[in-house]
């Protein structure tokens, strides 16, 4: 199974739609995963390395996985992503050149998590979990953003047998979304 | 409110990477195109401009047309309990457009020919084909009471959309109130139009039984209502294949 992931993000600040595009192996690794709430449950981010196809038993059809960049440019870049200021319009120049924020630790699901943004001048380059604490170990690590959605899915669809999708979970938890409107906002976006 | 939409596609014939990958990017380009035109975060969006009243009807796109048109097709089957026009500000189509424009980007995968794909549009669900030879797709609905959970599966056939009042935003309104409640907790809708799902999905969110009962006459489509007291009613043809577990 190949996945794609495209993230439209509005913020209430009021940035315009920021569209990301990257395509990801299906196989996230997430082992260890019991479908409970408990810390001890969620302990699969400790695991999770996007750029790998590690095996994890799922039990959908799964074709070759690959890894693809869509992002034009040699950064490896998986994202195209662009950030339009809205008609409130800022008086302030936005800075140029290629800076990072990392937005404040905010609660989701299972723990809490500050998320960082990279952009160039006004368009976003990369969004990562800069560090997770899922009730037990403090960590950072890089995270590829989808990664948090899907895992709050895959616990439910380990709990859950064959399933394929869930419906009624905004897939992008508050939580994140916060973390990430702080950063930007840091940048002055 | 950020969304992320995710497609899946099940295919076991191995297309090109190349063209699956032109598949992903014409999918995002429509959600790109329709974000830039019906967006209300957007003050420069068509919609935005036509809710300031800077643009007449005759000036409108055909897809923004078309979205109205099914707006007020939806606003007769629910008798008012969606009503995209009652909203302060002007009028407000997100409530179908969400499923709409998903639906409508699966089908830059059915162009591929893929006999099995699934796209996820923060929650609306719209499929094409099947996951594998023999199998339907199943789809959880998450548990309004314990969000890490599912409150049952459902076999999906076309499109499966759920409000409830853990949304964020102000599309929950009951139009002939203007209070924004939810009067239930969870509101699933089956059908093959995902925009239609999602904007009966709306009107049940604030409409509970009364609302449901008119989903009954609606043919195709099915929905499910689970109550704050955790009790919940679904129409005849709601195509369970679990029991509905809301125990939190």
């Amino acid at each position: 199974m190949k996945r794609a992931f495209i993230v439209t993000t509005a913020t209430v600040a009021g940035l315009a739609g920021v569209l990301a595009f990257h395509t990801q192996p299906a196989n996230l690794s997430l082992t260890g995963l019991t479908g409970t709430t408990t810390p001890g449950g969620g302990t699969s981010t400790t695991t999770s390395t996007p750029t790998t196809t590690t095996s994890k038993p799922r039990t959908t059809t799964t074709t070759k996985s690959r890894t693809t960049t869509t992002g034009a440019g040699t950064g490896g870049a998986k994202s195209t992503t662009t950030v339009a200021p809205t008609t409130t319009a800022p008086t302030t120049t936005i800075a140029t050149g290629t800076r990072s924020a990392v937005g404040e630790l905010v609660n989701y699901n299972f723990g809490v998590l500050s998320v960082k943004v990279t952009v160039n001048g006004t368009k976003i380059t990369n969004v990562t979990i800069a560090s997770i604490q899922d009730g037990g170990n403090f960590r950072s690590q890089s995270i590829d953003q989808a990664s948090i959605p899907i895992l709050e899915s895959e616990a439910i669809q380990a709990q859950s047998g064959t399933i394929q999708s869930v419906s009624g979970a905004s897939y992008t938890s508050a939580g994140f979304q916060m973390s990430l409107q702080n950063a930007l906002s840091k940048l002055g976006l | 409110m950020g969304t992320v939409v995710t497609f899946d596609l099940y295919d076991d014939r191995g297309f090109f990477d190349e063209a699956v990958d032109v598949a992903f990017a014409k999918a995002a380009a429509t959600l790109h195109e329709v974000d830039r035109v019906f967006s209300t975060w957007k003050p420069e969006s068509e919609v935005s401009r036509l809710r300031r009243h800077e643009i007449g009807l005759e000036r409108l796109s055909e897809a923004v047309l078309e979205v109205l048109d099914e707006c007020r097709h939806a606003k007769e089957l629910t008798r008012g309990w969606f009503d995209p026009w009652a909203l302060d500000g002007g009028v407000d189509p997100t409530g179908y457009v969400k499923g709409w424009a998903a639906q409508r980007a699966l089908g830059e995968l059915a162009g591929l020919g893929a006999t099995g794909a699934i796209v996820n549009a923060a929650g609306d669900v719209a499929v094409l084909g099947r996951p594998g030879a023999a199998e339907s797709f199943r789809v959880g609905v998450v548990n309004p009471f314990d969000r890490s959970t599912l409150s049952c599966v459902v076999e999906v056939t076309s499109g499966l959309a759920t409000s409830g009042d853990y949304e964020r935003g102000a599309h929950l309104i009951n139009p002939f109130t203007g209070v924004a409640r939810a009067s239930v907790s969870s509101a699933s809708v089956c059908g093959p139009d995902l925009g239609l799902a999602d904007a009966f999905a709306t009107a049940l969110a604030v409409g509970g039984n009364t609302v449901l009962e008119m989903i009954e006459d609606v043919k195709e489509y099915e929905a499910l209502i689970i109550h704050h007291d955790r009790s919940w009613r679904a129409t005849a043809g709601f195509a369970l294949v679990s029991d509905v577990d809301v125990s939190g």
